[in-house]
């Protein structure tokens, strides 16, 4: 579901999963009742107090006593013994009218998904055509044609939800047929077909078994419904319907006759269902995923999370449009602890500068962007620090001064401008919405413009282009698009993360030179976030190397390529492929970024790093005045490789 | 727009035409002979030929069957065998009655699904999120007849808030009109509400980490707009897809509910007609809820092209 | 009879005076009654068991019941019977609300049609009707029918407009000289039927109302519901939890009015065709020791009825108190008789139910079970159990006989070969045959009355016919109806006589 293609640190609610103590304990409650319900089911002769046909007219419709634990209906039997019967019933039932469901979907879904041709539509058809007509209705006419009776009613039953076995089975041999017959080149024969039924079975039962689950539920809540209205289970066999429906006869006088049937009926279906659940997650993620990637590692050190001031500010720049100052962000990790995903991080944009924010996966430099326009989402915070954007702490402004923040001094545009537009509505729509509501252009006033920008942004043919859909365009259209609406308030800072990676080479360089005419003309000031050292050598006035969650060097883009300073920025500027070569880059960084969390206490990348040294183990500060570094070996580096 | 009911509705004449066959065929399956229920053991040789004949029961089922479709393709789908009632006027007279329950349980199970599943997914493992999964879970394992007798003791035999039983027509009194329905419409709308609120939820919770969310949210829409107007429409994508069969499950559970609270509905039809074995009256019923059912569908359709342009034909 | 008339009257008279009205024939308001049978059909002559409320309005007959269940001419005026011929002079000046006159032409139509259709249980005796004069009708009995006038009270004397009897939507049109006539309009099949004042009565001051509507709600809750909301004025009950819901009621009534619905289960396969326990009379003893009637009548019948031996009720001219208790409960005795009898082992058989029995039925199955037996519960559709009571779908039923009606009727339901009640056809007793034939041969009762009791005490020893208990016809009724001096209940019967009614102020 996840589209962001940065492998970020988990930073907002992906999927929510049973904690697995919750998921057993829901097992062993529901697994519990269910066998209780087969035990009740098996053993009813011996285990109820009273025959549950037994009446005793004079103690007609008492309430629970110690003889009688749940009462006495209409006809003084006892609840407590019907109930329990009742139990053999439903146990019935759902068994009776699963198979059959099973017994007769699954060979014809099977037979007509491998037969195929005229079979396969005449029998899908008719499927489609029982399948329009609502449940109940279907069950009642098979009924008219059977005749009342639990037996009968099961049939019916059995009948109607065989479609569903008859689908699944028919789309299982479906998809493995397709398989088997590409894997054997269309060569038809016996062989084939004991191909296809050994592919079948395995591939048939993890479905089978978690439709059966439904099955269960849905039969046990149509049986009690048919029995309700007298058409399943016949009075005076006590089954939990037409308990029900005794019930309903003396809601008057005696309500309390409802309750027992139906706690039995909800108990008995939600076990069900929450099995049926629990059976579904597991194989679905059986099949899905393998092993859960997400297994937390050790857990990182918080000495070193509190420590925004170790470094010093950098100092200030003229015409400062943004200035970050000791910035921490933490995230909440799968367990439930937080992790720092960005510490002590400082940094100043001017007005028509463009910062080159450059790091891999994982180095925290989306989180920065995003942290910057309140944004992490609610797994994350930023705990420390100022975010200073044209004289105001965006830290410290109310959710609602924020919002008025964003978008009219600050935008942003994203990676993929496929998904970050709105599918459902058109591309000038969703520009004008945002001039009308930030700037209460009215809805003329904000289409003129719209089509303004959008001829701006460089697309021919505005006007029809505006009312197009995100996906009837290109996505270099629609990053162009992404732009126009990024700018359509004039933000006097843009935050641009790697909005050229999902886009092709040509179009890349175009999207480039828009950026840098669009600030020339608007003069904002933009931070350009890319793991791309080539389009950040491009676009940037200044290049700050990001590195597990903190700043390793920052320099003027030129003296960056010319003199490295951090063994990193050293090890990502040889990896660069040659602008001539089309051979991929050589790895000469040993090793991945470390997730967070599990970073090194003292220098991050000290793990990694051919220069390390016992010195490298406690927390290095990042120094410098006009170019800053995180190395306490760089000088001495330096030298060396000058020499 | 027009091209695209056109298509859909060509679409469906297969569908009818099968459903037709298959109302027609089944119930003439019925094992008791129809001459038979309506004489009853007094009838002598003579009346049963002469009702058999006048009954067309002697001509081949197939044109028999095009007798009937031919009827029923202008509206008139023959005549109850049990007195002279039309089927037709005797469907249509109880359909609002199964309607109103149909649709305002669908207004309550779309309503309070969506709400419920928004907040769920807006608010991801709190209280809240708990409150509505643990809710919807249960609304899925209660018989909507169970939850009616219950509402009737709560709401109408103790508190006398709402009648426990019978239904006022709309055309009498749309205040009564809304105070009959309000139980039977809570008491089929809970499962559905649950289900929807189910899709909305894990539909959201997908919607809501779409790119396009944190774009507009980066834009400086408020997050009322962003929910209510971006995630929403697209999260309903999925859930459009399941309305359609949720309706068709409250029809059906309409028939049962109807029983809870005395409504002379489709439902009590449907079951006098299965006990009368009322063949025509059967029929005419299983193609009068097939009819309603690809409404439905219709109806959702267009819906689910509102809502998704990629859907639309172009 | 006559007194009453007068009185309402002057009532009458004295209401309008007040009112300051002219005295119209339309007549004013709405008074709505409930059934809780669902309508089958308007057609009298087809009409068996309940749902008589759906026809009075429209349909009178020859004659009717006085409060004291006396005979008292409605469309005709006087009568003769003189052995086998039957002679009424019939009112002139009626007309149907169709135009047509009302003469003996059409009165021998009716009557003919009746006969012909069969199953107007009362016209069994009937050989043909013709007309005398224009106004003198002529009946032809097969043989010596004392009850033959109390049938002509009923659905059986009811007259159809001789042109609509051609219509095979007469179950739904129906054309009568009633004092008020079907709007199918205004009616909703299922749900309620609607009639307006008759434009051509022939006693107009007798319509007293601009609207008159019959409400089907089969459901014990809803029509108690609908009571209590003012729905309704009034409708009938069964001695079910919600008649004594409305018997405690302080703005509610429940009327007990004359006549007894007396529940009774009958054995209809007694030969043995499909059960052949059944025709073993120590079983079918058996199951009527085995049923606690007091019990029965506190739970299921919440103490309205009394427990009932035999098909007459305390005050009935042929009521015997000598047979009372002659099946007292006695579990042990029963299970003697089984263990006795060729069926120790007991056995199984099906019978047939609407909603409204079903708690006695399951009640009795309980009982039943007690002794062995295995009673299946099958649902039939409400308002067709008296007619697949008639047909051999099942080897044993259960109805309700009305204790006001004419003894000689038990023999035409249960007892002869063809009798309505008998589709196995099984043959009667000598000594049932001799009594019912006997029964047949005076109008008087004090003659009659003894042979009756020992009809009755050999319909107990042979007992095919279980009585259960007899409860009295039950209409509950609001306040307002209680108080309105124009509602008159019919004499046995669970309806209001429409004649003189006018709506709750
Ligand atoms: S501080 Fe040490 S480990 Fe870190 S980059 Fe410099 S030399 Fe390498």
């Amino acid at each position: 579901m996840t589209t962001t293609s940065q492998n970020e640190p988990n930073t907002g609610p992906r999927r929510i999963n049973f904690r697995p103590s919750a998921s057993t304990a829901i097992v062993a409650a529901a697994g519990s009742v269910l066998v209780l319900l087969v035990f009740l089911a098996i053993f009813a002769d011996w285990i109820a107090p009273y025959d549950p046909l037994r009446q005793n007219l004079i103690k007609a419709m008492q309430g629970p006593s110690a003889a009688h634990w749940l009462g006495t209906d209409d006809l003084g039997r006892d609840v407590l013994s019907r109930l329990i019967f009742g139990c053999r019933i439903a146990v019935l039932a759902a068994a009776e009218a699963t198979s059959i469901a099973v017994l007769l979907g699954v060979p014809l879904g099977l037979f007509i998904g491998y037969r195929g041709g005229w079979w396969d539509w005449v029998v899908m058809r008719v499927v489609e055509a029982v399948v329009s007509i609502p449940g109940i209705m279907v069950a009642i006419v098979i009924i008219a044609i059977l005749g009342a009776g639990l037996h009968r009613a099961m049939i019916a039953l059995g009948i109607l939800f065989s479609t569903s076995f008859l689908r699944l089975a028919r789309g299982v041999v479906l998809a493995e047929r397709e398989e088997v017959y590409v894997r054997s080149a269309r060569v038809i024969g016996a062989s084939d077909r004991r191909i296809l039924l050994r592919h079948i079975f395995p591939n048939i039962a993890p479905p089978l078994v978690v439709q059966v689950t439904l099955t269960v539920g849905a039969v046990l809540l149509a049986e009690a419904g048919l029995s309700f209205i007298g058409l399943g289970v016949q009075p005076p066999d006590a089954s939990w319907g037409t308990m029900l429906n005794s019930a309903a006869a003396y809601m008057d006088l005696n309500w309390f006759l409802a309750v027992p049937p139906g706690i039995a009926i909800i108990l008995t279906v939600l076990s069900v269902n929450l099995l049926g659940d629990v059976i579904r997650d597991s194989i679905g993620r059986g099949v899905a995923v393998g092993v859960d990637p997400g297994k937390p590692a050790e857990r990182f050190v918080p000495a070193i999370a509190a420590t925004g001031a170790e470094s010093p500010a950098p100092p200030p720049l003229a015409d400062e449009v943004l200035r970050v100052e000791g910035l921490q962000v933490l995230v909440s990790g799968r367990d439930g602890h937080e992790v720092p995903v960005i510490t002590d991080l400082s940094f100043g944009i001017s007005r028509g500068e463009t910062l080159g924010l450059v790091g891999e996966s994982g180095s925290g430099k989306t989180i920065t962007g995003l942290s910057i326009l309140g944004l992490i989402g609610a797994g994350g915070r930023t705990t420390h620090g100022s975010i200073v954007l044209n004289g105001r702490d965006l830290r410290r402004l109310t959710p609602k001064q924020l919002e008025e923040v964003r978008g009219n001094e600050v935008a942003m545009v994203f990676q993929d401008p496929t998904t970050s537009l709105n599918p459902a509505f058109t591309v000038g729509s969703q520009i004008a919405e945002v001039l009308r509501t930030k700037q209460g252009l009215s809805g003329k006033q904000a289409w003129s413009r719209v089509v303004e920008l959008i001829d701006r942004v460089g697309i021919p043919r505005p006007e029809e282009r505006a009312r197009a859909y995100p996906h009837e365009l290109s996505g270099g259209m629609a990053q162009r698009i992404a732009i126009a609406r990024a700018l359509s308030c004039n933000p006097s800072l843009l935050i641009a993360d790697e909005p050229t990676t999902a886009l092709d080479v040509t179009v890349q360089q175009e999207i480039l030179d828009l950026f840098r005419d669009l600030q020339g003309e608007f003069g904002m000031a933009i931070l350009f976030v890319t793991h791309d050292l080539a389009v950040a050598a491009d676009i940037s006035d200044r290049i700050s190397v990001m590195y597990a969650g903190e700043m390793v060097e920052m320099a003027e883009v030129d003296a960056l390529f010319a003199r490295p300073r951090h063994p990193y920025t050293r090890g990502l500027l040889s990896a660069m492929p040659h602008a001539s070569s089309r051979n991929p880059p050589l790895p000469t960084i040993r090793g991945n970024v470390p997730r967070p969390g599990s970073w090194p206490s003292g220098c991050r990348f000290s793990n990694r790093c051919d220069f390390a040294t016992a010195a490298c183990e406690r927390p290095i500060p990042l120094v410098g005045t006009d170019r800053l570094v995180r190395c306490i070996r760089a000088p001495e580096l330096e030298l060396k490789a000058a020499s | 727009m027009f091209r695209l009911v056109a298509q859909r509705l060509l679409a469906l004449v297969p569908l009818l035409f099968i459903v037709s066959v298959l109302a027609f065929s089944f119930t003439s399956l019925l094992p008791s002979d129809p001459v038979d229920l309506i004489l009853g053991d007094t009838g002598t040789q003579e009346q049963h030929e002469m009702l058999r004949e006048r009954m067309g029961l002697n001509e081949p089922l197939v044109v028999r069957y095009f007798q009937w479709l031919g009827k029923a393709v202008q509206g008139d789908l023959g005549t109850s065998f049990f007195n002279s009632v039309s089927v037709t006027d005797a469907v249509l007279l109880r359909l609002p009655v199964t309607l109103s329950l149909t649709a305002i349980s669908a207004l309550i199970a779309i309503v309070v699904g969506i709400a419920a599943g928004v907040a769920a997914a807006l608010h991801p493992r709190s209280w809240i999120d708990r409150l509505a999964t643990v809710g919807a879970t249960f609304g899925q394992a209660v018989p909507n007849f169970w939850f009616g007798l219950i509402l009737v003791a709560v709401f109408a035999v103790n508190l006398r808030w709402f009648p426990a039983t019978g239904f006022t027509p709309i055309s009498v009194s749309p205040w009564d009109w809304l105070r009959s329905v309000t139980l039977p419409s809570l008491a089929l709308g809970l499962s559905s509400s649950a289900a929807i609120a189910r899709q909305v939820r894990s539909a959201m919770v997908g919607v809501l980490q779409q790119d396009y969310i944190r774009a507009a949210r980066a834009q400086g829409l408020s997050s009322r707009r962003v929910i209510l107007r971006h995630a929403l429409t697209n999260a309903m994508v999925p859930v459009v897809a399941v309305l359609s069969f949720q309706i068709t499950v409250l029809l059906g559970g309409a028939l049962i509910v109807e029983q809870v609270f005395a409504i002379n509905g489709l439902g009590t039809l449907a079951i006098a007609a299965v006990r009368q074995q009322d063949i025509p009256m059967l029929q005419g019923l299983v193609l009068v809820m097939v009819g309603l059912v690809v409404l439905v569908q219709l109806a959702t359709d267009l819906l689910y092209g509102l809502l998704n342009p990629k859907a639309r034909p172009t | 009879m006559k007194k009453w008339i007068t009185t309402s009257g002057v009532i009458a008279a004295l209401a309008l005076g007040l009112a300051g009205s002219p005295a119209s024939a339309q007549g004013s308001g709405t008074f709505k009654y409930a059934e809780q049978v669902k309508l089958i059909t308007m057609d009298p002559q087809k009409q068996s068991g309940s749902g008589v409320p759906f026809l009075r309005p429209a349909y009178e007959s020859l004659f009717e019941k006085g409060p004291d269940g006396e005979n008292v001419p409605l469309l005709a005026t006087e009568y003769t019977v003189d052995g086998l011929d039957v002679t009424i002079k019939l009112r002139e000046g009626v007309s149907f609300s169709n135009g047509e006159p009302f003469n003996a032409e059409a009165a021998a139509a009716n009557i003919n049609r009746g006969v012909e259709i069969g199953i107007v249980e009362g016209l069994k005796t009937v050989e043909s009707a013709k007309a005398i004069d224009e106004y003198t009708l002529g009946i032809k009995l097969k043989e010596i029918d004392p009850a033959i006038i109390t049938t002509l009270c009923y659905t059986g004397g009811m007259m159809i407009a001789p042109s609509a009897m051609a219509d095979p939507a007469l179950d739904r049109n129906p054309v009568g000289t009633g004092p008020y006539v079907h709007s199918k309009d205004e009616s909703r099949e299922g749900e309620v039927q609607v009639y307006v004042p008759n434009p051509t009565y022939w006693d107009k001051d007798m319509i007293g109302l601009a609207r008159y509507e019959v409400w089907e709600i089969p459901d014990d809750t809803a029509r108690l519901n609908a009571l209590k909301t003012g729905q309704i004025d009034a409708g009938n009950w069964l001695s079910n939890p919600q008649a004594a819901i409305i018997d405690k009621s302080p703005d509610l009534k429940l009327i007990r009015n004359n006549g007894g619905l007396n529940y009774h289960v009958i054995i209809s396969d007694r030969e043995g065709t499909v059960v052949p326990a059944f025709a073993d009379p120590m079983v079918r003893k058996a199951m009527a020791l085995a049923i606690d009637r007091d019990a029965f009548n506190q739970a299921i019948q919440f103490g309205l009825a009394v427990k009932s031996f035999q098909p007459y009720g305390k005050g009935d001219w042929a009521y015997d108190p000598a047979l009372e208790g002659v099946y007292e409960y006695n579990v042990e005795k029963a299970r003697e008789l089984m263990a006795q009898s060729k069926f120790p082992d007991g056995f199984t058989f099906d019978m047939p139910s609407i909603p409204i029995y079903q708690p006695r039925l399951e009640a009795l199955a309980g009982f039943f079970n007690e002794i062995g037996i295995t009673m299946n519960i099958v649902p039939v559709e409400p308002g067709t159990l008296a007619r697949r009571s008639r047909t051999t779908d099942f080897p044993a039923t259960n109805l309700v006989w009305n204790t006001v009606t004419d003894p000689k009727f038990l023999a035409l339901r249960y007892i002869y070969e063809d009798a309505a009640y008998n589709p196995f056809k099984a043959k009667p007793s000598e000594a049932l045959l001799a009594l019912a034939q006997e029964g047949l041969t005076s109008v008087e009762t004090d003659v009659r009355a003894p042979i009756y009791h020992k009809m009755a005490a050999q319909l107990a020893d042979e007992a095919f016919l279980i009585f259960v208990t007899n409860a009295p016809i039950l209409i509950g009724v609001s306040d307002d109806t209680a108080e309105n001096p124009t509602v008159r209940y019919r004499y046995g019967e669970d309806s209001i006589n429409l004649r003189g009614l006018k709506a709750n102020d």
